[in-house]
């Protein structure tokens, strides 16, 4: 590993939200903010937009350090490098609140371990800091609350989470306003992290030497990357934005109906990182997301791999286990928790068996 | 003509036919973007179409929102917003989906050239 480069774990935060007032909120919710007050956000956070498309179901974002997806009640930001993303949490409450009428009633952080963490600025020094700085950012009232740091078999490679709600899921009078998509106990989401890339799949992440072509753009670049390594056949339904960046790396957004699924890429040696993301449904076929997993190790074949399902029931993690099996990954650990309104999280830890 | 170096919005299905029609009569090249009111990264790309408008005024760049004119939006299949088609004398030759500048830029050279030659050669017949 080395001594110190990009980091490609990101962290991530969800929070999902609920009006009083449709009048006021519109059916559009979230989705309403204009751009300069998203920006301010980013900005804070230290991130810039580079690439977006939108559908009927939510906008989704690519970022100079990963993704953001804002729907009518809910959205997510993925950051990664050494951004500051818990910042964003404030800001983004109170701007929901004074300016759409909307209270947050859910937030869920996630991370795995960073491979420079000494790299990290504050809050993000240490997973106790990222706690306190939530528990002093977030409102009283989302007062059911959990951390906690799910291991593997190797020490320097866990899952954090923390959840907090506000404990009113059963109560139909706050939420009756609130849209489908957040009700939905079917939904899961996938996050996997992969490190040690294979090379000959990482070099397809430069930037080619663009010479006298003008042409030779970010979105350019993205497009080629992504036809190249075969990415767009992971979910072909999907539309996919995607970056190509100088000199190297990439992200892309996935849309398909109201989900997203999202690619990261940190192609250098020594700290090469590949992130996947989507969001699926257990009532999906479940041949899908094994195909899909199965892809996505094709695609990178990395030399380890760590998986953490969310979802409310709690068969997904075998489903992903055997899938990754097939493609010459071992499950080397496993550990599950349950936490307020996310439901149950899962975290595998696989290496590869083969190895060229 | 008052409407050179604008983004002209077209609101009725009748506006659209009209600017549509002088287009493809004009053999300009003709960017349409569709947009919608809710639609976040619409937003960005609103200054940046502006400007090239202002920048090139040899294209006609019109301006569609979904919601208003759902046929028009239903006949050109539009999906995921924004989406800009590239029109030549009524024909699409090309066609780009999401926020992407500089991918917008390059088509409108690639495309504007073509339509300025064939103008000019036209111009140059008659």
């Amino acid at each position: 590993m080395a001594a110190s480069g990009f980091e490609g774990f990101e962290k991530r935060i969800e929070l999902h939200f609920f009006g009083d007032d449709p009048l006021f909120t519109g059916s559009m919710g979230l989705r309403n903010l204009d751009f300069e007050s998203l920006e301010e956000i980013l900005h804070a956070v230290q991130c810039t937009v580079v690439s977006a498309v939108a559908n009927r179901h939510f906008d989704a974002y690519v970022l100079s350090e990963s993704s953001l997806f804002v729907y009518p009640t809910k959205i997510i930001i993925k950051t990664c490098g050494t951004t500051q993303l818990l910042k964003s949490v404030r800001p983004l409450v109170h701007l929901a609140s004074n300016r759409l009428g909307l209270t947050v009633r859910m937030c869920r952080y996630t991370r795995g371990s960073f491979i420079f963490p000494k790299a990290q600025p504050f809050p993000h020094t240490s997973f106790e800091e990222e706690v306190i700085f939530l528990e002093e950012n977030l409102p009283s009232r989302l007062c059911f609350r959990k951390a906690c740091v799910m291991p593997s078999n190797v020490c320097s490679h866990s899952w954090h989470v923390f959840t907090a709600c506000d404990g009113d899921d059963d109560d139909d009078s706050s939420h009756h306003h609130e849209l489908a998509e957040d009700q939905n106990d079917a939904l899961y989401t996938i996050e996997v992290c992969m490190t040690e890339l294979d090379q000959a799949s990482a070099r397809k992440f430069f930037r080619r030497g663009a010479g006298d072509d003008e042409k030779y753009s970010g979105d350019s670049a993205g497009r080629e990357m992504t036809g190249l390594t075969g990415i767009g056949d992971i979910n072909p339904r999907a539309l996919i934005c995607d970056f190509g960046f100088d000199p190297c790396g990439y992200s892309m957004n996935g849309i398909d109906g109201d989900r997203y699924s999202t690619i990261h890429v940190t192609p250098e040696e020594g700290f090469s990182y590949a992130s996947y993301e989507c969001v699926g449904s257990i009532y999906d076929d479940p041949h899908e997301i094994s195909r899909v997993l199965k892809k996505v190790a094709q695609v990178f074949r990395p030399g380890t791999v760590s998986v953490a399902t969310t979802c409310a029931s709690h068969d997904l993690w075998r489903r992903v286990a055997k899938a990754l099996e097939l493609v010459g990954l071992k499950c080397r650990s496993c550990s599950a928790d349950e936490f307020p309104a996310a439901g149950t999280v899962v975290f595998q830890t696989f290496t590869t068996t083969r190895r060229k | 003509m008052a409407e050179e170096g604008q983004v002209i919005g077209c609101h009725t299905v009748d506006a659209w036919k009209e600017h549509f029609k002088k287009g493809s009569e004009s053999k300009k090249l003709v960017v349409v973007d569709f947009t919608a009111s809710w639609c976040g990264p619409c937003r960005i790309m609103a200054p940046i179409l502006t400007e090239l408008a202002r920048r090139m005024p040899n294209v006609l760049f019109l301006k569609v929102d979904v919601d208003e004119l759902r046929t028009v939006s239903e006949e050109y299949s539009i999906e995921a917003m924004p989406t800009f088609l590239l029109l030549k004398e009524g024909q699409l030759v090309d066609r780009l989906v999401g926020a992407k500048k500089d991918d917008l830029q390059m088509l409108i050279a690639k495309h504007a050239t073509d339509a300025a030659a064939a103008h000019a050669t036209d111009a140059a017949a008659a």
